[in-house]
């Protein structure tokens, strides 16, 4: 019974409160009661006016009316306390499971401090902060990944009991972003002999068989582990090893390569094969059914496949998620490429 | 989910310091009725607790917590003996805080000590309703607010401050509806009966009179009552206000016989009469005296409804004044009307002649002696009065110890007491000559208030005097200090013992010692003042108060019309301060004058065709901008870059700076 209220309750709310990645709390949107502490003050107002009225106390009768008055206009400063509070979730993380993925958001108030603020997620801790007038702040949430694909902060109940915990006042944030989960990263079991991509990369990780590169001279921006430094002592030329065009590179690391596996086990694989390049810090591309990600080797590039394996046949992402590096101009450029690349697949 | 927020393991210091003021602050007023061990213990375990909390020692563990609190609770049974009266409910209050600072841990027992220490005060205010103690009690209401609200919100800076700030604000803002409250909540008749104190001796006069019992009363000047006249203050000598009689005469000391007084308390009843005094009406404002007797001037009768007359021509209360009293008395213009019980009956002339068998005989031999000179009873106490006032006897305060035939000392050789020897030795004369005659207790004098608008009467007025019985004229006054210092009656007990300077002796700090310094005194008297008409007005507020100021508004208002008005007025201000908020939250417009450009800035790239999300980064709007409209991506460049210096840079954008931006946005309009 209490469920269907519940239900019922929580539908109506969601209604009152459309997603969105940015909340303006007002009226519309902010509810208030009484705490349990609120409950039992009401009552021993009750008891105080009885004590009054009984013993014909007018100093009684003064105490509690001032209890009272100072109840509502708590009521009044609670519930303002709130109003006026907007948050913005400004970025969304991304993590392997198992691992805290972060949520950001920004906090300003316009007119009003918005004082001793808690954040609730659905599963996971309370944040707490205050926001003076005019100030920003910002605020970090986390959620637990559990299993690969987008992270949703979930509903973050936002509430406050200032200034005296008798009442709460409280609303729902509810963005749209979500963070992203990573495969888990397994190493695959036949590393590094078994599998024909294993046996490609073996083949590079001698780096002698130069014929299948373009080589090119270096240019601003390359990176200095892709610099061949044995060719540089011999004579004095900054060249590099260009992979790109080239089908047949043995560092394409590929999903069809581990057939008869289960979906989710090849992208572990894979993951932890990124991880596995990122470490050695040679390069590496990527190639999942629909979608392909050229050779690089970077964080960044990193950070593109494994969201690349995390994103793999959830559709594209909601809205354009915003790298940590935004201001490299080159992520947005990535992005895009990336969610093309999805669009595409489906 | 977690949703126990705010329990942190350790409470923020301030609130619990600002905690431990308030519940000191709220314990004054219960002092002078504690017993010392409880407001002691409490005081150490407040300590402890604040000690914990430096970190100097630790909560005791279970056990012996569990040991102080069953060793306090046996003490304090103990102590109430079984019985049951608000007061003893009140020290259970103050012992039950008083341990609950040894498990005060989390936020929920900070509230638990909220709402006991709240309820303490208004417990405070059943036994003192001074305006300082009003005062206190409302100081430490704030200072338990703060508490809280330091509780909630410990990590904003300056958080007491801004704390108080915010309760100043709030209780000016609730003031008008508090007020409005107070004086239209209808005041409903008591709902049952609870004695407050359970009848210990408090200073003020007693039931029984030993010799030295008084004297000892004209040590304190403490407040008796106040009195204010419809009519003209009486002369000095006049204002004998009397409280009870004593009737029976036993092991040297004097008592009423008939103490048919207890009973179940009634209801308590403060309603003191309403309207304009009249020209021959007065109005007591009685302290608390835990006793049922009222103090009345001669040929007094009860206006208001809580005072009832004695056959003895006293009054009584219904219940003991146990709590500071009003009520209003008239005197009858013509005194022969009053007694027509002109004769005694049988039992009152038994009563009233009352002496035990044996002692003091040389008093005896004396009253036979004197009886056979003069037979008329008046006659015969005029010869007393004149043995007094020709012979060397002397008024003190410190008179000598008189254990045994205390009368004949008195009389033949000591020769020096206070009124309660005196009256006692008159009564006694008068007795032995078989003239009935008894001893009344009460005040006797009284001095001007501010502007001698009304009588302050203070213990060290006590008097004691006897009234004998005359076939023709009823009971009839007789004073013998009026024989013997005169002063005593015409002007007070400071000039009768001016040689002696025994007037408040022990009372080194009491205003009243210093009367004769001009500026203590008006200091004292403006203080009196303020106090006696907050006691008259605030505190008297009551049901035919309230009902006497309704009718006099237009409107006639019922008491339910007073219930309807006042759920109107909660109503009211609740809807009031909501249209308040919607109102302030139509016009709002950003403060930051760098976001109100930012604001623009976003309308701008928006109006151009701009893909722009709230999660935009400056400098990512910079950048679109950039891309459609290539021109002018500098100059958006730099304000982009302007914006981040301001809100993450080291230095906030001046009033210069922002004009420049504002001028530098306005060229990208154009």
């Amino acid at each position: 019974m209490a469920g269907i209220f519940r239900r019922r309750w929580r539908r109506w709310v969601n209604r009152r409160i459309p997603r969105s990645d940015s909340q303006t709390f007002s009226q519309r949107n902010v509810f208030i009661l009484p705490t349990g502490a609120g409950a039992v003050f009401c009552f021993l107002l009750l008891v105080m006016l009885l004590t009054g009225i009984n013993y014909q106390n007018s100093l009684i009768y003064l105490l509690t009316f001032l209890l009272g008055a100072i109840f509502v206009a708590a009521m009044h400063q609670t519930h303002r306390n709130l109003v006026g509070l907007r948050l913005t979730l400004i970025n969304t993380g991304e993590g392997f499971p198992g691992t805290d993925i972060e949520f950001r958001l920004r906090a300003t108030s316009d007119h009003s401090d918005a004082v001793a603020i808690h954040i609730t997620p659905e599963d996971g801790d309370v944040e707490s902060f205050t926001v003076q007038k005019g100030e920003l702040v910002e605020v970090c949430l986390s959620a637990q990944g559990t299993s690969r694909g987008p992270v949703s902060a979930g509903d973050l109940r936002v509430e406050t009991r200032f200034p005296f915990g008798l009442l709460t006042a409280w609303s729902w944030m509810r963005p749209v972003r979500e963070g992203l989960c990573y495969p888990r990263a397994i190493a695959p079991p036949d590393i590094p002999g078994g599998g024909e991509e294993g046996e490609q990369s073996s083949g590079t990780a001698a780096s002698s068989d130069l014929s299948n590169m373009n080589i090119r001279p270096w240019r601003q921006g390359d990176l200095t582990q892709r610099v061949l430094w044995k060719r540089f002592a011999r004579t004095g030329e900054m060249v590099i090893a260009d992979w790109e065009g080239d089908a047949a590179d043995p560092e394409w690391l590929d999903f069809d390569s581990f057939p008869g596996v289960d979906k989710e086990l090849r992208l572990s694989y894979l993951a932890a094969l990124v991880e596995q390049r990122d470490q050695l810090g040679a390069p590496y591309g990527l190639r999942l059914p629909g979608s392909r990600i050229e050779p690089d080797a970077s964080r960044l590039h990193r950070a593109h496949c494994l969201r690349a394996l995390g994103r793999h046949g959830f559709g594209s992402p909601a809205a354009e998620s915003v790298l940590p590096g935004d201001l490299l101009g080159q992520s947005g450029r990535f992005d895009r490429a990336a969610d093309s690349m999805s669009h595409q697949h489906d | 989910m977690t949703k126990r927020h705010g329990i942190s393991p350790v409470l923020p210091t301030s609130a619990l310091l600002w905690l431990l003021i308030a519940f000191g602050l709220l314990l004054l007023p219960q002092l002078d009725r504690l017993p010392i061990w409880l407001s002691v213990s409490c005081v150490a375990l407040a300590g402890w607790r604040w000690l914990v909390q430096l970190g100097i020692i630790r909560l005791p563990g279970r056990i012996l917590r569990i040991a102080i609190m069953v060793a306090l609770i046996a003490f304090y049974v103990l102590g109430a003996r079984g019985q049951f009266s608000v007061e003893t409910a009140s020290s259970f209050f103050v012992l039950a805080v008083g341990m609950k600072w040894l498990e005060t841990r989390t936020t929920r027992d900070v509230y638990v000590l909220f709402f006991i220490l709240c309820y303490l005060a208004a417990v405070n205010f059943l036994f003192q309703q001074g305006i300082l103690w009003a005062l206190i009690n409302f100081i430490g209401i704030s200072l338990l607010l703060i508490s809280l609200q330091v509780l909630n919100a410990p990590d904003i800076p300056n958080s007491v401050a801004t704390s108080w700030r915010r309760l100043g604000g709030l209780l000016l803002k609730t003031l008008p509806v508090v007020v409005l409250l107070f004086i239209f909540f209808p005041r409903l008749s008591p709902l049952w009966s609870v004695p407050l104190v359970s009848g210990q001796a408090r200073t003020g006069i007693s039931d029984s009179m030993e010799p030295g019992s008084i004297s000892d009363l004209a040590q304190s000047s403490e407040r008796a009552f106040r009195v204010t006249f419809g009519g003209m203050l009486p002369e000095y000598r006049d204002r004998y206000w009397r409280g009870l009689i004593l009737d029976r005469f036993e092991n040297e000391r004097w008592e009423q016989a008939d103490k048919a007084m207890a009973g179940r308390p009634g209801r308590i009843s403060s309603d003191g009469g309403i309207g304009d005094l009249r020209e021959d009406e007065y109005d007591v404002l009685l302290e608390p005296t835990y006793q049922r007797w009222a103090f009345a001037l001669d040929n007094s009768s009860p206006v208001s409804a809580n005072v009832t007359g004695e056959p003895d021509g006293t009054f009584v209360f219904d219940r003991p004044a146990d709590t500071s009293i009003r009520y209003r008395m008239e005197r009858e213009e013509n005194p022969s009307q009053r007694s027509n019980e002109q004769t005694l009956s049988q039992a009152d002339q038994y009563r009233y002649l009352q002496l035990p068998r044996e002692g003091n005989p040389r008093a005896r031999d004396y009253a036979r002696k004197l009886l056979t000179e003069y037979q008329e009873p008046l006659d015969y106490a005029q010869a007393l009065m004149a043995r007094f006032r020709s012979q060397p006897y002397f008024y003190t305060l410190r008179p000598p110890a008189m254990p045994e035939d205390s009368v004949d000392a008195l009389l033949f050789d000591v020769k020096r007491g206070f009124c309660a020897h005196y009256a006692s030795a008159t009564a006694f004369m008068l007795r032995a000559a078989g003239i009935p005659s008894r001893i009344v207790i009460g005040y006797q004098g009284g001095s001007p208030g501010n502007n001698d608008e009304y009588l302050i009467i203070r213990q060290y007025d006590a008097h004691a005097w006897v009234e004998l019985w005359s076939p023709d004229r009823g009971w009839v006054r007789l004073d013998p200090t009026a024989a013997i210092a005169p002063q005593r009656i015409e002007s007070g007990l400071r000039d009768a013992v001016a040689e002696e300077g025994s007037f408040l002796e022990n009372e080194w700090i009491s205003p009243s010692r210093y009367g004769d310094v001009a500026l203590v005194r008006w200091l004292t008297l403006q203080a009196d003042s303020i106090n006696y008409e907050w006691q008259r007005w605030v505190v008297g507020y009551q049901g035919q108060t309230q009902m006497n100021l309704m009718s006099r508004l237009p409107g006639n208002f019922s008491l339910r019309d007073l219930g309807y008005l006042s759920a109107g007025l909660f109503g009211g201000s609740l809807l009031v301060a909501g249209l308040w908020t919607s109102w302030r939250q139509r016009r709002r417009v950003p403060n930051d004058p760098l976001e109100r450009l930012m604001v623009r800035w976003r309308r701008l790239l928006e109006a151009r065709g701009g893909d722009v999300t709230s999660s935009d980064t400056p400098i990512t709007l910079a950048r679109k901008a950039a891309d459609q409209m290539p021109a002018q991506g500098s100059r958006h460049a730099v304000f982009a870059r302007a914006v981040n210096n301001h809100y993450y840079g080291s230095a906030p954008l001046s009033r210069r700076d922002w004009l420049r931006l504002k001028r530098l946005l306005s060229s990208l309009t154009r």
